[in-house]
């Protein structure tokens, strides 16, 4: 029902029975309309409002009316004299994380999904709970895991080394190649900082959402229609790909969609296993919001920025559903 | 029934007015104090062993307020000062911060330095005179000192030798904030210290610097705690930490070292700050007092690992305790520079660290 459907309502009801009921509908919507204007609307007015603020060197910011902070975020503090394109840059690797790591959770959500609902209704069942209950690990605690289990004395490259597959690496030259890559060191080899723990701990912190959000339509499916292909004589591939793929192309889309606007605000990940020079926007808002700078309007102003980014490519993806459903 | 219970209200009621009338002279000197420091090991040190005694010497009691640092408590006291809350009568800020608090202005109270006599023992340094006058009596000093892994490499003997990719490839811990530290080492190691710092052009000119020890850096840390799992982990072989944190690891047997290397360790203090609007002054002039004094900046010292603020002559530490949260030479952060030129020495910082 739209919402103009329910103010219909609403009148009808009002109409025909002066009683509490409309009442206490009409409070009920005031309540909430409340609440989302004190926890949505003002706070994000408040950021706006920051992001238009002054910092002063050496002490906090103050209320102003400046456009200085998002010209920043362009082209760099010192424009026009120098130009630097660091915030952009940062902006981008915020995007790059994000979809690379949507993208692995779902590819290797889909297979797991699949399978899943295919067993037994008690076996989905539990499935489903054990992966439910992961969800309320916080990123934190999952950033924490992973560290140990990357960690040189107690991790994969104690695995490495204990197996002889460093001395390998080394004897064939292939050791090189990783210190070139900045995954090794003179004594072995090393995944803290780089591409590969951000992207495997971005994914790793999603994937359940990407079981969650695919399953409804996964499981909706009917078999009948590849078992009728099959029997038609198409391959299991020729199955997988014109049946089955087109019938949950938009729930693919709109999860991987999903997870990507969550992952663009990562920040333990981030700080913990990317190198300083991928750097995301987040990292870089939260710098600059604590007490180490003060300065709060910058950080507000990227936050903004962040969010706009993210706007536009909910409202792209919202256009390419359109498009594909109307094909 | 009813007889009893109102002979039972009578009688609690006559014991609670009795409690009452002994009580008050006892309630009229209970005074108390709250007082942060940073949360963890640090402030558990100062309930255990510090505030006890300043409460058996004046009959103060402390009430402790854990602070996550310096800096983050900075934005907490603003914003709840700004809401009309007092959090803390007295906070601990580093130098830089309490420049800061005082120049924000109505965050930090004058102090009346005619009670707090106890300061004299102090370099009159460690006594910041604010915009409205004394704004911060020191508390307390850290190094954030060179420290390695013996079981790796020899002692460094400078921290040039960090620029050594032959002994250090993708092997140092380093602090990832432009204020950590990493510029003030640089500076003195291979500049004139702060001294150039105080241009735009000396700044650029050690972020270059700085810039050729990347390929040798795997951990740019931020918390404390990454530094302290990356040593025990093996991920970092030699970087910068705390001294005293690093001198406790090791005593628990980790494979870490701090040294003082020929250019020295950077040294840091911090500062008891009263909050405006406390209403704990005369309080609060007692606790710095008691702070000051030589004996107490020695308890510090053996308890929490802190270097005092006194003359080590001053004070009943051995050489061997003396050593363990202090030496030489010290260099001083370039405070001035990192206030009035912060968002220019960020972003090129940044900057540098982004480049690839």
């Amino acid at each position: 029902m739209s919402l103009t459907d329910d103010m219909h309502a609403q009148g009808r009801s009002a109409a025909a029975a002066p009683d509490g009921s409309a009442m206490l509908r009409r409070v009920g919507l005031f309540v909430l309309s409340a609440i989302i204007f004190i926890f949505c609307v003002l706070p994000f007015g408040l950021v706006l409002a920051i992001s238009f603020g002054r910092k002063i060197d050496g002490a906090g910011w103050v209320w102003d009316f400046t456009l200085e902070n998002y010209q920043r975020f362009f082209v760099g503090v010192l424009w026009p004299d120098e130009v630097t394109f660091l915030y952009l840059q940062q902006l981008g690797y915020s995007f790059y994380f994000a979809i690379i790591a949507s993208l692995v959770a779902v590819l290797t959500a889909l297979p797991f999904t699949l399978l899943l609902t295919r067993l037994g209704r008690s076996a989905q069942a539990l499935w489903l709970v054990f992966i439910m209950a992961s969800l309320s690990l916080s990123e934190v605690f999952i950033v924490m895991g992973w560290d140990i289990l990357l960690s040189n004395n107690s991790g994969l490259p104690k695995l490495f080394k204990e197996t002889g597959l460093t001395q390998w690496l080394k004897d064939t030259g292939y050791f090189q190649t990783l210190r070139d890559w900045g995954l090794a060191n003179p004594r072995n080899v090393k995944f803290k900082t780089s591409d590969f723990a951000t992207i495997l701990t971005m994914s790793y912190l999603v994937w359940p959402y990407a079981v969650i959000l695919l399953y409804p339509a996964l499981s909706r499916i009917d078999p009948a229609l590849a078992e009728a292909a099959r029997t038609m004589g198409a391959g299991r591939w020729t199955v997988t790909r014109t049946v089955t793929l087109p019938a949950i192309r938009l729930p693919l889309f709109g999860t991987t969609l999903l997870l990507f606007v969550f992952l663009l605000g990562t920040y333990v990940t981030v700080t913990v296993f990317a190198a300083p020079n991928k750097h995301t926007t987040a990292v870089a808002i939260y710098t600059n919001i604590r007490g180490a700078n003060l300065n709060a309007p910058f950080g507000a102003a990227q936050a903004v920025m962040l969010l706009v980014a993210a706007g536009v490519c909910l409202y792209l993806g919202h256009l390419f559903n359109r498009r594909s459903e109307a094909r | 029934m009813p007889m009893l219970n109102r002979r039972a209200l009578l009688k609690t009621g006559a014991a609670g007015i009795a409690a009452s009338t002994l009580a008050s002279p006892l309630i009229a000197q209970n005074r108390s104090i709250r007082i942060g420091s940073y949360g963890g090991y640090f402030e558990d040190s100062f309930k255990t062993h510090v505030y006890p005694e300043f409460t058996k010497a004046t009959g103060i009691e402390v009430e402790s307020i854990t602070q996550p640092n310096s800096s983050d408590w900075l934005v907490t006291l603003q914003q709840a000062v700004a809401a009309g809350n007092i959090p803390t009568d007295i906070s601990l800020f580093a130098r830089d911060t309490m420049i800061k608090a005082s120049r924000i202005g109505d965050l930090i109270a004058p102090l009346d330095m005619a009670k707090i006599t106890g300061a004299g023992n102090l370099d009159s340094y460690f006594v910041f005179e604010g915009n409205d006058g004394p704004q911060g009596v020191g508390a307390m000093s850290w190094f954030s000192a060179m420290v390695f892994n013996p079981n790796e490499v020899e002692t460094p003997a400078s921290w040039a030798d960090f620029w050594d990719s032959s002994l250090f490839e993708a092997s140092l811990g380093l602090g990832r904030n432009y204020n950590a530290g990493l510029l003030d080492f640089t500076a003195a190691t291979f500049f004139d210290g702060a001294e150039t710092m105080m241009s735009n052009d000396g700044i650029v000119a050690i972020i270059e610097k700085v810039a050729e020890l990347k390929p040798n850096v795997a951990l740019w840390w931020t918390a404390e705690s990454q530094m302290e799992q990356s040593m025990k982990n093996g991920d970092v072989v030699a970087g910068q930490y705390y001294l005293d944190v690093a001198n406790l690891m090791a005593l628990d047997g980790f494979p870490i070292k701090p040294t003082f290397p020929k250019e020295g360790n950077l040294q840091d203090y911090g500062s008891w700050c009263l909050t405006a609007g406390s209403d704990k002054g005369d309080e609060a002039a007692e606790f710095m007092n008691f702070s000051s004094e030589p004996s107490t900046q020695a308890l510090m010292s053996r308890k929490i690992g802190t270097a005092p603020l006194v003359d080590k002559a001053m004070t009943d530490l051995t050489d061997d305790e003396f050593n363990f949260v202090s030496g030489a030479p010290a260099i001083k952060p370039a405070y001035e520079a990192y206030l009035d030129n912060e968002t220019f020495i960020k972003e090129s910082w940044d900057k540098m660290l982004a480049e690839v």
